[in-house]
This record gives structure tokens, sequence and C-alpha cells, in this order.
């Protein structure tokens, strides 16, 4: 996947990979500090504690509360993709009644995109329950915490989704009115496939930052990876909790990396097949 | 000793930003105000500093214990001791015996009904860090997973929003915030004391921890450290205390 060129090319890029990778652990091992630091660090019984968690001791199992960042993302996602493709049809309109919603949606993005998430998800995870509104105060924190990210986030995607329906040309749309396609059949047959396909590779990239994303919900006193390593960490003065918390979100998001790898390679291929 | 010292003729102490009543008044360590600028000052005068030799940084929580040298002599930030962060970092003897509290809000239920069986139905918040977590896990033993918050703002804010029933830390703190920091906050109960006690942490295997463990006894034999704590957290401490 990596690699190009034969045997010679495979045998050059594994004798650079050991050379790299030598190079990595020799400063791990011979700097002054390495064993201080492999302690704090990578202290294999203190990694498999926070692992598993023993709240008796105070603190709890890092490896449960990956979980919840998995529920969190799923939400979140699932909001995201319909919401931010609103925002951008709404952003593309052309219609003149429909000027004060644009100029909403325009401050709107410009708003989300600019405001650091976490103030957003303090925000909410604080602001709304302190509302005393029937129902909407009483969630769970997760719950605000998705509110947040799907807010934030589908401002970010709602232009990636914009970048996308620009990309088709307008001789697309041209063709298609004149086979005599109203302008919403335009848009959902001939626009969108072509739009979506060009950004699936961003949007895949968006979703990897979201995962990590999810940790910042964290701050509203919710257990969640992140702030399950915190509290490992802060409680015995050790950071293996945080390599854990790391590992597992690696295990999450390189799956997701590898895959949008693949799209791009697919949809490359397919494209320059008719070009030859 | 000024061999050791992170800083040749200087003493280097380092606390968090920001530091709170009773500990520190107005966040402002260099006043001497407060019970750990106090006893800041009275250790630093014991090993023969004065006032102006003392110099404070800023130490975030997470970074006292992390590997390598550290940029202070020694940090004074209700650092409680535990032998497995005795293993990260050298802690001085005690400046400060500490027991755990209730904050809740004026009315609430757990302000009057705090039986031992009624203490585990309600939803406790704590600051991370804090030895509270442990108190409240292997102690009261909740239904409830706890919450656990980055900063005592964070606990307060959650608190005064109705999110948790009550929040749990060290009796002067929690004193600080029913009288003073927070409108509607009243102190329940403390809870009886489980040896925990405050120290000043350094680096490991710093040998200037001897110099303050020295100046540490002789600040508790002259009744120093007593009437530090009689000045700045007297007010502070009785309050009934009840079981979990």
């Amino acid at each position: 996947m990596f690699t190009g060129g034969g045997v010679r090319g495979t045998i050059m890029s594994t004798a650079s990979t050991a050379i790299v990778l030598a190079l990595i652990a020799a400063i791990f091992v011979l700097a002054p500090g390495a064993r201080t630091v492999t302690h704090a660090f990578f202290y294999g019984r203190g990694m498999w504690q926070s692992f598993i968690g023993d709240p008796k001791k105070g603190y709890y199992s890092v490896g449960a509360a990956i979980w919840l960042n998995i529920r969190m993302f799923l939400a979140a996602e699932a909001l995201i993709l319909p919401f931010a493709l609103a925002i951008a049809l709404i952003r593309q309109s052309t219609h003149p009644a429909l000027f004060p919603i644009r100029v909403i949606a325009t401050i709107y993005v410009d708003f989300f995109r600019g405001v650091p998430l976490l103030l957003v998800v303090l925000a909410l995870g604080l602001g709304v329950p302190g509302l005393y509104l029937p129902v909407i105060s009483h969630q769970p924190d997760a719950v605000y915490g998705v509110a947040a990210l799907v807010i934030s986030y589908s401002a970010y995607v709602s232009e990636v989704y914009r970048a996308g329906l620009n990309s088709v040309h307008r001789s697309q749309v041209a063709a298609a009115r004149s086979l005599g396609l109203t302008q919403r059949t335009a848009l959902r047959y001939v626009i969108l496939p072509q739009a979506v396909r060009n950004i699936i590779p961003p949007l895949l990239n968006d979703f990897i930052a979201l995962q990590k994303d999810t940790s910042l919900v964290g701050v509203l006193g919710v257990i969640e990876a992140n702030q399950a390593a915190n509290i490992y960490a802060s409680t015995v003065f050790n950071y293996s909790s945080f390599t854990v918390a790391a590992i597992l979100f690696l295990i999450l998001t390189i799956p997701l990396a590898r895959f949008t790898d693949r799209l791009i390679d697919r949809d490359r291929r397919r494209r320059l097949a008719g070009a030859t | 000793m000024q061999s050791l010292l992170f800083k040749p003729g200087v003493l280097t102490v380092a606390t968090d930003n920001p530091v709170y009543t009773p500990w520190f008044v107005n966040n402002t360590p260099t006043n001497g105000k407060g019970y750990e600028s106090a006893v800041a000052y009275a250790v630093a005068a014991q090993l023969g500093f004065s006032k102006s030799q003392v110099k404070w940084v800023h130490e975030p929580f997470n970074s006292v214990y992390s590997p390598g040298p550290k940029a202070f002599d020694f940090d004074i930030n209700e650092v409680s001791y535990s032998p497995v962060r005795a293993r990260a970092v050298a802690f001085s003897d005690s400046y400060y015996s500490v027991q755990q509290s209730i904050v809740a809000l004026k009315g609430s239920t757990i302000a009057t009904k705090h039986s031992p069986a009624q203490l585990k139905t309600y939803l406790y918040g704590d600051q991370i860090g804090t030895t509270g977590l442990t108190y409240i896990e292997s102690d009261i033993q909740p239904d409830k997973q706890p919450k656990v918050f980055n900063t005592l703002a964070l606990a307060a804010s959650s608190l005064e929003a109705h999110r948790i029933d009550a929040l749990i830390t060290d009796t002067p703190t929690a004193q600080f915030m029913a009288s003073a920091q927070l409108k509607h906050a009243v102190l329940v109960a403390q809870f009886p004391t489980v040896g925990e006690h405050y120290g000043l942490v350094l680096q490991k295997d710093n040998r200037l921890v001897t110099c303050l463990n020295r100046a540490l006894t002789a600040l508790s034999n002259n009744g120093a450290l007593a009437s530090l704590q009689h000045k700045w957290l007297g007010i502070y401490l009785h309050f009934p205390t009840i079981k979990p």
C-alpha cells in the first residue's frame, strides 16, 4: 500500500524503516532520563491498572470509559451529516425569499468555526441546566456534550459539503435542467451524488478529529476515556493511563484512516480509468 | 543546602494558578496571607531565607509529578501524601492533617438527610487529583458514579446548576465555598479523619526534603504551625462530624 517499485523497493523501504525505528528506540533507551520517563508513561502495571480501573483506589477503568466516547461519536456523526448538509444547501440556495436564512446560516458557520469547541461544551453543559427548562434542562451531561459537538462540527462539515457542491461543474446543472429535471431532482440525482463522492475523504478526516474531540466532554465531569486517564494519573502520579487512552483512540481511528485511504485510491483509479 | 537549590540563594516555591482561600488570599501567594503562603514563608524563615529571597512560580497540578528535573524547590498546593504517589515524587512531613466535608445547596435533601444509608443515594462531584474521590468510592460507596471535574470552580458551577447533589472537598475549602464563594451553599458535615495529610512536594530523591522536615518539625514544636492554622483556618474547623 505504501511502497512502490518491486523487490528492490521493498528491501529499501524495509531497511529505512528499520533504521528510523532503531533511532527512535535509541533515543528512548539511551537518554539520561530514559528510565524515569519510560516508567512515567509506559509502566506496564500502571497501564493495566488504569485499563481495568479500581474505584476504591480512586480511579475508573479507561477501557470501560472509551465506550462512552464511541457512543458519543456515533450519535454526533449521525446528527452532523444531515444537519451540515442542510446548512450547506441553505447557503448554496439562490431564491430571494431565503435571504434571511442564508444570512443566519452564514453567521452560524462563521461563529461556530471561530469559537473554541471547549467553550461550546461548557456553555451547553453548565448553561442549559441552569435555565430550569422542562426536559431539555434535565439531560445527562453526555447529551449536552454531543449537542456541542454537533453544533460545532456541523459548521465545519457544512463547508466541506459546500466545497463538494461547488466542485460539480455548472454545466452538469445546465445539462440536467435541459433534460427536463426540476431543480430539486437535479440536485438529488445529479449534483449530490457527484459532490458527496468528492468530499468523502475530507469528511472522514473531520470524523477522525471528532472521535478524539469527544474527550472534551470530560470537562463536564463525565468520565470518558481521557478523563478516566487523567483521574488515574493525578491519583497515583503516573501518566501511563494516558498511554492506554492513546492506544484505545488509535484502535478507533486507524481503521477509519486506512478506510479513507482506500476510498481515495479507489476513486482515483476509477476516474483515471476513463482518461487513458 | 545551597547546592540543593534550584537557583542558588533563592527558595523557589511552586503552586497552582488560580489558588483559593483559605490556602492563599486574593490568588497572590507572595502576600504571605492564607495558610499555605504563611507556611511557605515560615519554612523559608526557618531555613534562613528572607521574605525577598522566596520566589513563587506557577506549576499546574499535573506537571508537579512529571518526570525529570523540576523548576522549583518545593510545591505547596494541598497535595495529599499517599504511598503510591511517593514513588513518583518526594513528600515532606505533614504540614496539615485534613478531613473531607460535604458541600451542598441550602434546602437540598442531603442538607438534612445524611444517614449512612441516605448518603449512598446521592450524586457526588469531586475535583480531579483530590483524595475526595477515593473517599467517596471507598467509604460512602454511592449507587451512582460520581462526577469528576478538572477544577474546583467547575465542580462548584455544577453544584449551583443542580447537576450534582453535593461536592466533597477538604473542610477548609468547603467552609470557604459555603460561607463566601457560593451564595446558596452550606457545609453539611465533615467526615471523620482517615489519617490524610498534606505534604510539600519535591522532586524524587531531592535531599532538600530533610531540611524541610527539620524546619517543619521546629515549626510544629514551637507551636507556629498550630497558630498559623488557628489564624488562617481557625474559623473553618468547627463542624459536626458524621460517619459515612
